[in-house]
């Protein structure tokens, strides 16, 4: 009984937050580099609708993903273009986006709603770790490829940010982009870069949504979830790893959620994934003094030569 | 004798409004893209517009509920004199502007309340859903049936109720597990609704919710489940095995036609309260448009024979079409709501041999026996 909950608890988790984590990655990315980026919805949104429309024409589901990271990208790089470049509010150009994102997807998407996708990503069952007890079904087995792309992803993030030299020019840029400018860094190129890495990762999450996890598409599929993933990178202290924890328990805490409609009030049920994500990070940061603020130049645009 | 009346109405109206054409405006609650509720009352509004040449139609779509009157002021505006309101929550709203403007007619889908402006209109599914609870507790393995419901309303009830009967009555040990996803349309917890009805044990499936992902989830465990407001066959045909299909437009025409031909003003509607079902052909028991049970799931019903206390022995397939029969008939010879029910508290709410009046259908807080899980509202 217990092993049977575990099972699908895992399962669920991860299946469910494979977009949350792959949509915050991207967007940790960019957020390091101290552009902030409310436009993940509907990058996410276009990604999943394109993703469709390629794998749709073309019968192969991964040019889905590949022109949903395509879309993301272009959505992401108008950003950088208001951003950092015309260094208008970052709040505001993000917010246009996703309010664009979702009416344009909505538009453009009425000749495929309803329409069953012929070739979805075909699930994976990972060779040996899926006979393992309890953690191979649970983990490895009936999950989407772009579950396991996520999680690479995270580590590469991880190892990236806090070992490599990139890494560091990257969260320098965030910290202090005029100490940064001063040493040399392109600024600027660091986040249109980060920036345009954040929008394919936000497309490539979409994807997921339109080609794995449902897969068909209809308007408004993306129900918020690019909002999550925004929150999911502040619970998760802009940390790689810490977003895949944060990620997977607001999965596992979605499923129980409605397992535990069997045993408690379905309204407060619903708030349980929230609340329960940021218990149990805030617990585990206090415990380890994790240091939970944002890069120092979150939200403002850099100008050489300014004074703060 | 509907489709002579009908058209000798068609031809008062064209001699009573030869000016001009009647300019109505829908407003919807959600995407049209849906493919759920929406989706089915954009089809009747097309049905509508092609069967009248006088009729001009335009729609609004994703009205949160809030803003429902500026959208009617925007389509008073435009010139429109006979407006659908399709969603519950837009109630209180259309009464007000109804006070507003009391020369254009409102019509308010799932409503209870009216004005002399404004008629209330609803094709509902209760005897459709009692046929697929027959069905799904001669298919499932588990005694267990898993239905994912939106709000805990009365229409949901309603229906969730007439589906536990149609399912005790084929299998007196099952249960029908509910769980709540308090919302009309987001099929990412519509999923994991599912999923986690799968993990409880739940083996065939129903559910109140705008797309398809239901029937997807259940066919991804290879499970049977009921199409729910479009048609939903081509996205499993191996696993839809009957559903609950509307047509609007029925409704529509028919209102439309009245209001051309002068029977319906911004005066009288105070009493006009559309419930209309098997009979009228507002509804249609099906997984698609002229499916009435997929042919695949057929063998598996005839094979199920219980001993009915009218028809005697009879298989769950033909016991399925002799109802659907008896319920098509205006004169409704059978209904699922017929005493004695207890609910699962055990108390009566339907005495021998009677019947729910509309009004208690429509206020219907209680559980049948049978229904498994959270019930917000129970009476005591």
């Amino acid at each position: 009984m217990l092993e049977d909950w575990l099972v699908t608890t895992l399962a669920r988790g991860l299946a469910f937050a494979a977009p949350l984590l792959i949509a915050a990655l991207g967007e940790l990315v960019a957020e390091r580099s101290g552009v902030i980026n409310l436009g993940v919805e509907g990058m996410m949104i276009l990604g999943a609708l394109f993703g469709f429309i390629a794998a749709d024409m073309s019968g192969n589901s991964w040019l889905g993903v590949l022109a949903a990271a395509g879309v993301g990208a272009l959505a992401a790089l108008l950003h950088a273009f208001f951003a950092v470049t015309l260094r208008a509010n970052q709040y505001v150009s993000g917010l246009a986006l996703t309010m664009v994102g979702l009416g344009l997807s909505g538009l453009w998407g009425k000749p495929f709603a309803g329409k069953p996708l012929a070739h979805p990503l075909s699930k994976l069952d990972l060779p040996g770790l899926s006979a393992l007890p309890v953690l191979g079904p649970g983990l490895f087995s009936g999950q989407s490829p772009l579950v396991y792309l996520g999680l690479v992803f995270a580590v590469l993030l991880w190892v990236y940010l806090y070992h490599t030299k990139g890494g560091v020019t990257l969260r320098s840029v965030g910290e202090n982009p005029a100490a940064a400018d001063a040493l040399g860094v392109n600024v600027y190129l660091v986040r249109y870069l980060a920036v345009v890495f954040g929008g394919a990762m936000a497309g490539v999450a979409g994807a997921y949504l339109s080609l794995a996890y449902r897969p068909t598409w209809t308007e408004g599929m993306t129900a918020g979830m690019g909002w999550i993933a925004l929150a999911i990178v502040i619970f998760a202290a802009w940390d790689p790893l810490r977003a895949v924890l944060a990620a997977w328990l607001f999965g596992a805490f979605y499923h129980l959620a409605f397992r535990w409609q069997a045993y408690l009030a379905p309204e407060f049920l619903k708030m349980m994934p929230y609340a329960f994500t940021v218990l149990f990070l805030v617990l585990s940061a206090w415990a380890k003094s994790v240091r939970m603020s944002a890069p120092e130049a979150l939200g403002r645009p850099y100008v050489r030569g300014e004074r703060e | 004798m509907r489709k002579v009346l009908l058209a000798v109405l068609l031809v008062l109206g064209s001699l009573a409004l030869a000016e001009g054409k009647l300019k109505a405006g829908w407003i919807y609650v959600g995407p049209i893209g849906d493919y759920g509720w929406t989706h089915a009352h954009d089809v009747g509004r097309r049905e509508a517009e092609k069967a009248f040449p006088w009729l001009e139609t335009v729609y609004v779509e994703s009205v949160p509920e809030g803003q429902v009157g500026s959208v009617i002021d925007q389509l008073v505006r435009q010139g429109v004199k006979v407006i659908f309101a399709t969603s519950f929550g837009y109630m209180d709203g259309v009464l007000d502007a109804a006070k507003r403007y009391p020369d254009v007619i409102f019509a308010h889908a799932t409503g209870f309340k009216r004005a002399p402006n404004v008629a209330t209109y609803m094709a509902d599914f209760y005897q459709v859903y009692y046929l697929n609870g027959l069905m799904a507790g001669a298919l499932t393995k588990t005694g267990k049936v898993g239905y994912v419901g939106a709000f805990p309303i009365p229409e949901v009830k309603r229906h969730i109720n007439a589906f536990t009967l149609g399912v005790r009555a084929a299998n007196p040990k099952a249960k029908v597990l509910v769980r709540w996803i308090y919302e009309w349309y987001n099929p990412a917890a519509a999923k994991e609704a599912t999923e986690a009805l799968i993990a409880d044990g739940a083996d065939v499936f129903a559910f109140t919710e705008d797309s398809p992902t239901v029937v997807q989830v259940a066919a991804e465990h290879r499970l049977p489940s009921f199409a729910h407001y479009s048609p939903m066959l081509k996205f499993a045909p191996d696993y839809v095995v009957s559903g609950q299909l509307v047509h609007w437009g029925v409704i529509y025409k028919d209102f439309l036609a009245k209001v051309y031909a002068g029977l319906y003003t911004p005066k009288n509607l105070e009493d006009v309260d559309y419930w209309w079902l098997l009979p009228q052909k507002a509804v249609e028991l099906g997984a698609d448009y002229g499916v009435p049970v997929n042919p695949k799931f057929v063998p598996a019903l005839k094979a199920k024979v219980l001993t009915h206390p009218v028809f005697g022995k009879i298989n769950v397939y033909d016991l399925v079409m002799k109802l659907h029969g008896l319920m098509q008939d205006v004169e409704l010879a059978f209904d699922p709501f017929e005493g004695p029910i207890k609910d699962r508290k055990g108390v009566l709410r339907v005495p021998a041999g009677l019947r729910l009046t509309k009004h208690q259908l429509e206020t219907m807080e209680w559980a049948v026996e049978g229904v498994v899980g959270p019930w917000p509202n129970e009476p005591k």
